[in-house]
């Protein structure tokens, strides 16, 4: 039987996407080609039109020491891309420091034309070495939504951050209008966590994460991403002051007979979990984008609170569909 | 190695030469009149730009300890090795201010020109995502700048002195006329983005506009590194100065915060530990590209980030 897939081409790891808006206002993809190590994968009917939908795998469904992956993704003028995965990221071992398994995504978005990457986390297993690099550039009027995760390893293992090195580097860049004009970096955030311990005194990469089991950057930028970015923005400064007293009497803290309203309702309840998960989070508007950073002792603790602060906002399905969503669900 | 007598007897009649050599030496410079390192400029800027008195304002930044003693004393049952503790909190900040902050101070003194020191700005603006953290830097930076404008290079003209002695020295006088140029160019850029985006700066509301950022913002690190190249420091000193800068006002901070008294204090500032970390940091970063500086403690980010969410703050970050 012929495979339902697109016929996989170029050199090895290597992978192209060209998103473009058909003339039925669907966005569709006009180049699809990827080499092993990197598999891609999209559905021949999507559930839905609001978005093309793309699944970055691997074969073997993780990487092995060495790999080399770079994407390039085109997304052109009005198109809208959802990128999600299939289970983490898996991260095998090397076989020695120098041996570094890397990805390295790029991906130009013209204007009016939008991305959402919502994969599942990295999970680097014990004596692994990644390095992920991923270039994000976009003309005025487009938009991202960009999460990148990462985890302990495999915790039923008893892995514990027990890898060699991972490095994660996230770029927003905007592009000018005007040809000549240089592109201007916007937001560059990286995170190095090693095992290299540069001095005795410094704790082991275990214990300098103080018991968080994974941690996530969520970037988001552009006219479609404004609304959820004021959300996060607004959510943040609405958390209780910590070490403040309730200065309430019993019968006030009992709460009233009048339902509160949903929104205070889904804020009280999240609250809650924010604090029984142990997950700690922080918002901020950096040059335009806003930057979400958010820890949790595991990684479902993660994952239901990314899920709940998009799916409660509803810009994501609105614009890319829930297929979007698949991941943090 | 093969073994051999005669290499052997040359090596100590060699030492024996250079003892005597250094003797000489060291009886032809006691009859000198004293000339002191103290005495060059560079050892005078090399004390002012690390003392405590140098007004930055960094009393007022405690890098992210109120909050994670606010955060370790809310958890009710915190395990045996997260307990709150100054000890354990001193070394997670030197590592993420070294790997997120000194690469930029090292490229700012080695390439001290307009051009260069507007790009590091603008990178470092780029890299620190966190509002808290973004006030800090930009408030000592600014600081840094008009200390460098009304004093340093002031009417005395004693930084551009230093600054000529500094180039004689090292045989590249038209470079460093330049330096003080790149300065004063610097702070005009940064009058023409305070005006035009005041508005933009606070960072607070709007969300994801379309506005660009301002060309440059002043932060801390790349200025430090350019100033402290234009008085005549060399490299290591500068990231040792700018290394125990940190670690002094955090120092100051727990003292304020009530961690501990003025004798562990200094106590701490004098141990071998804090010594052998920033030397180690140094190390660390000497060869980093500022493209490639990031967070080695990302929970550094949450505690930081959320130095706004705390009931009540003494410090700004």
């Amino acid at each position: 039987m012929e495979s339902p897939f697109p016929k996989s081409s170029s050199a090895d790891g290597e992978g192209r996407i060209v998103v473009r808006l058909l003339p039925q206002g669907i966005s569709g993809l006009e180049a699809f080609a990827y080499q092993y190590p990197l598999k891609l994968i999209t559905p021949m009917r999507p559930p839905e039109t609001k978005s093309a939908l793309v699944f970055i795998l691997s074969y073997g469904g993780g990487l092995v020491g060495g790999d080399q992956v770079n994407l390039s993704i085109d997304v052109k003028t009005g198109a809208k891309l959802s990128l999600a995965t299939q289970g983490h990221t898996k991260i095998f071992k090397s076989p020695s420091r120098e041996v570094v398994t890397r990805q390295t995504l790029l991906v130009s978005i013209a204007p009016n034309a939008a991305v959402c990457l919502l994969p599942d986390p990295v999970q680097p297993f014990e004596a692994s070495v990644y390095e992920q690099i991923q270039i994000f550039k976009l003309a005025r009027s487009a938009s991202l939504c960009l999460l990148d995760w990462v985890t302990q390893g495999r915790t039923a293992r008893g892995e514990n951050w027990s890898f060699v090195k991972w490095v994660g580097r996230n770029e927003v860049w905007t592009v000018a209008d005007d040809q000549a004009a240089q592109d201007r970096l916007l937001v560059r955030d990286v995170v190095i966590l090693d095992s290299k311990q540069a001095h005795p005194q410094l704790p082991t990469l275990c214990d300098s994460m103080h018991g968080v089991g994974v941690i996530g950057t969520l970037v988001l930028r552009g006219p479609l991403m404004k609304k959820l970015g004021e959300f996060f923005l607004a959510e943040f400064a609405a958390l209780p002051r910590l070490g403040a007293r309730d200065w309430r009497s019993e019968d006030m803290k009992k709460g009233s007979d009048i339902p509160l309203p949903p929104q205070e309702q889904w804020r009280a309840e999240r609250l809650r979990m924010e604090k029984e998960s142990k997950l700690l989070w922080s918002a901020a508007n950096v040059r335009g984008c806003v930057v979400v950073k958010f820890g949790a002792p595991t990684v479902e603790a993660g994952r239901v609170w990314v899920g709940s602060m998009l799916a409660q906002e509803g810009s994501i399905s609105q614009h890319f569909g829930a297929q979007a969503l698949m991941c943090v669900r | 190695m093969k073994p051999s007598t005669e290499p052997c007897q040359n090596d100590s009649e060699l030492d024996d030469e250079i003892a005597d050599l250094e003797r000489r030496l060291a009886q032809a410079k006691a009859k000198q009149p004293p000339q002191s390192a103290l005495l060059t400029p560079a050892a005078h800027f090399l004390l002012l730009l690390s003392d405590s008195a140098l007004p930055l304002g960094s009393f007022a930044f405690s890098s992210g300890l109120e909050s994670y003693l606010a955060h370790h004393k809310a958890l009710a049952h915190p395990a045996p090795h997260h307990r709150a503790s100054f000890t354990s909190f001193l070394p997670l900040s030197v590592s993420s201010y070294s790997s997120t902050t000194l690469p930029f101070v090292l490229a700012a003194h080695r390439d001290p020109s307009l051009a260069r020191l507007a790009a590091l700005d603008d990178a470092l603006d780029a890299a620190i995502v966190c509002t808290v953290g973004r006030r800090a830097s930009v408030a000592q930076g600014r600081a840094l700048l008009g200390i460098w404008e009304r004093s340093f290079a002031g009417p005395g003209g004693v930084a551009a002195a230093a600054a000529a002695i500094a180039a004689a020295a090292a045989g590249v006088g038209a470079g460093k006329e330049s330096g003080a140029e790149a300065m004063k160019g610097f702070s005009a850029l940064l009058k023409t983005s305070s005006s035009s985006f005041s508005t933009s700066a606070g960072g607070g509301g709007g969300g994801t506009g379309d506005d660009d950022p301002p060309p440059v913002s002043a932060h801390l690190a790349p200025l430090f590194g350019a100033i402290c190249a234009l008085v005549g420091l060399d490299l290591a000193q500068t990231a040792y100065v700018f290394m125990l800068g940190h670690v002094k006002a955090l120092v100051s901070a727990a003292v304020r915060a009530g961690v501990f008294g003025p004798y562990q204090a200094q106590k701490t500032l004098a141990s071998a530990t804090v010594q052998g970390l920033i030397a180690a940091m140094i190390e660390r970063e000497w060869e980093t590209k500022v493209e490639e500086a990031g967070q080695s403690v990302p929970v550094m980010d949450l505690w930081v980030g959320r130095h706004e969410v705390l009931y009540s703050r003494i410090f700004n970050s």
